[in-house]
């Protein structure tokens, strides 16, 4: 139930973002003013993807997967645990790169960023108890 | 554990279901909202920046658009505004030449800093934005010469020339969807606010006001072709 929470708060957050990254939203609200300077930096697109996008896939997945899991139907299926966790370890792995390129590279704070990164920890820790699920099971 | 949960009563899921769609509400509500008053966001004013008080943060602010050889032996600034006639008189007549026989040949690095009247000139700072917006395309140039074409078409334009400035994006080869994007956001007031306030700082009073290697060009020179080359020989750039 927090995996799916937690996910459905990444999907508001990435399409707010993905809002401003399509010029819907005329400025974001963000009070260290640093959203704009990563939003409209270089790295504010991966692999010709605007990582809002990717954000939105991303979480959208886990929700699905997480809303999912919690049928009764689905309750012991190991590859919903599997999707549920190889998701909840590329989101942690690519918020902590993103967080990186905060700190390193653009030199500035995103706080919607931030949000993001917090989530992301939190579904991998959330997610943990899937593993001894997978374990547990021949 | 699996024969555990089987034999454990239902969980009741109706509250969180519920909890979850009230979540899913607030954000899609939060997001609609904030699209609303999408238009009215537009940044066509300077930013407050008055606690930026060392001129050294201020210069990291402040960016200039560059054209010509990084080690040209003469350095040129302009502090221009895109609603100002004598801008347009420098942008037309001046600088093509100017870019022909200095810029192009590497005798000369041109930079350009937005410096919008706004107090006289109401559509100078979004006029200033929609440039920095072009800039993110690497179509700086293509759009400063076609929107000081222009000039007289959208100055006195009673709202926001934002139809205009789109169809100049078209003109100048940029991809519009993006640029308007751009546009109607307030992305690039910074710059353009620090960039004004740097001209503030450098003692720019009107526009356009011209540097050749820090020594700033008089009227009379800047509006001459043939003075603007002397003051460049003068300056080394031969």
């Amino acid at each position: 139930m927090g995996v799916a929470l937690l996910a459905l708060i990444g999907v508001l957050v990435s399409a707010y973002m993905a809002a401003y990254t399509f010029g819907m939203v005329g400025s974001i609200v963000c009070g260290t003013g640093g959203c704009e300077t990563v939003q409209n930096s270089p790295w504010a697109v991966f692999l010709g993807v605007p990582v809002p996008i990717i954000g939105l896939v991303g979480y959208g997945a886990l929700l699905a997967a997480a809303l999912l899991g919690l049928q009764p139907r689905f309750e012991d299926d190991r590859r919903v645990a599997l999707v549920l966790i190889a998701g909840a370890v590329i989101g942690l792995v690519f918020t902590g790169y993103l967080t990186y390129l905060e700190a390193a590279v653009i030199h500035a704070w995103c706080r919607w960023c931030i949000v993001s990164a917090v989530l992301a920890t939190l579904i991998f820790v959330f997610t943990l108890p899937e593993l001894r699920r997978l374990r547990s099971q021949p | 554990m699996a024969a555990k949960k089987k034999n454990a009563p239902a969980k009741n899921m109706k509250p969180f279901y519920i909890a979850l769609a009230a979540v899913a509400a607030i954000g899609i509500a939060g997001i609609l909202y904030s699209m609303n008053r999408g238009g009215g966001s537009m940044a066509t004013e300077p930013l407050d920046m008055s606690q930026i008080a060392d001129a050294e943060s201020l210069l990291d602010r402040a960016q200039g658009i560059s054209a010509g050889a990084e080690n040209a032996p003469v350095q040129m600034i302009v502090f221009s505004d895109y609603q100002c006639p004598g801008c347009g008189h420098w942008a037309g007549q001046i600088e093509p030449l100017l870019k022909a026989e200095f810029v192009e040949t590497g005798k000369v690095r041109y930079t350009y800093y937005d410096f919008p009247l706004v107090s006289i000139h109401q559509h100078a700072f979004l006029a200033a934005r929609a440039g920095r917006c072009a800039n993110d395309q690497g179509r700086f140039w293509e759009f400063h010469d076609r929107t000081f074409l222009g000039q007289a078409e959208w100055s006195f334009s009673g709202g926001a020339p934002v139809d205009q400035f789109t169809r100049y994006a078209g003109d100048a080869g940029l991809d519009v969807p993006a640029f308007t994007a751009c546009l109607r956001s307030d992305r690039h007031a910074e710059t353009v606010t620090a960039n004004q306030l740097l001209g503030e700082t450098l003692g720019v009073q009107g526009t356009p006001t011209v540097y050749i290697n820090q020594r700033r060009l008089g009227d009379r020179e800047w509006s001459d072709y043939n003075a603007v080359r002397a003051a460049i020989q003068a300056a080394g750039g031969v």
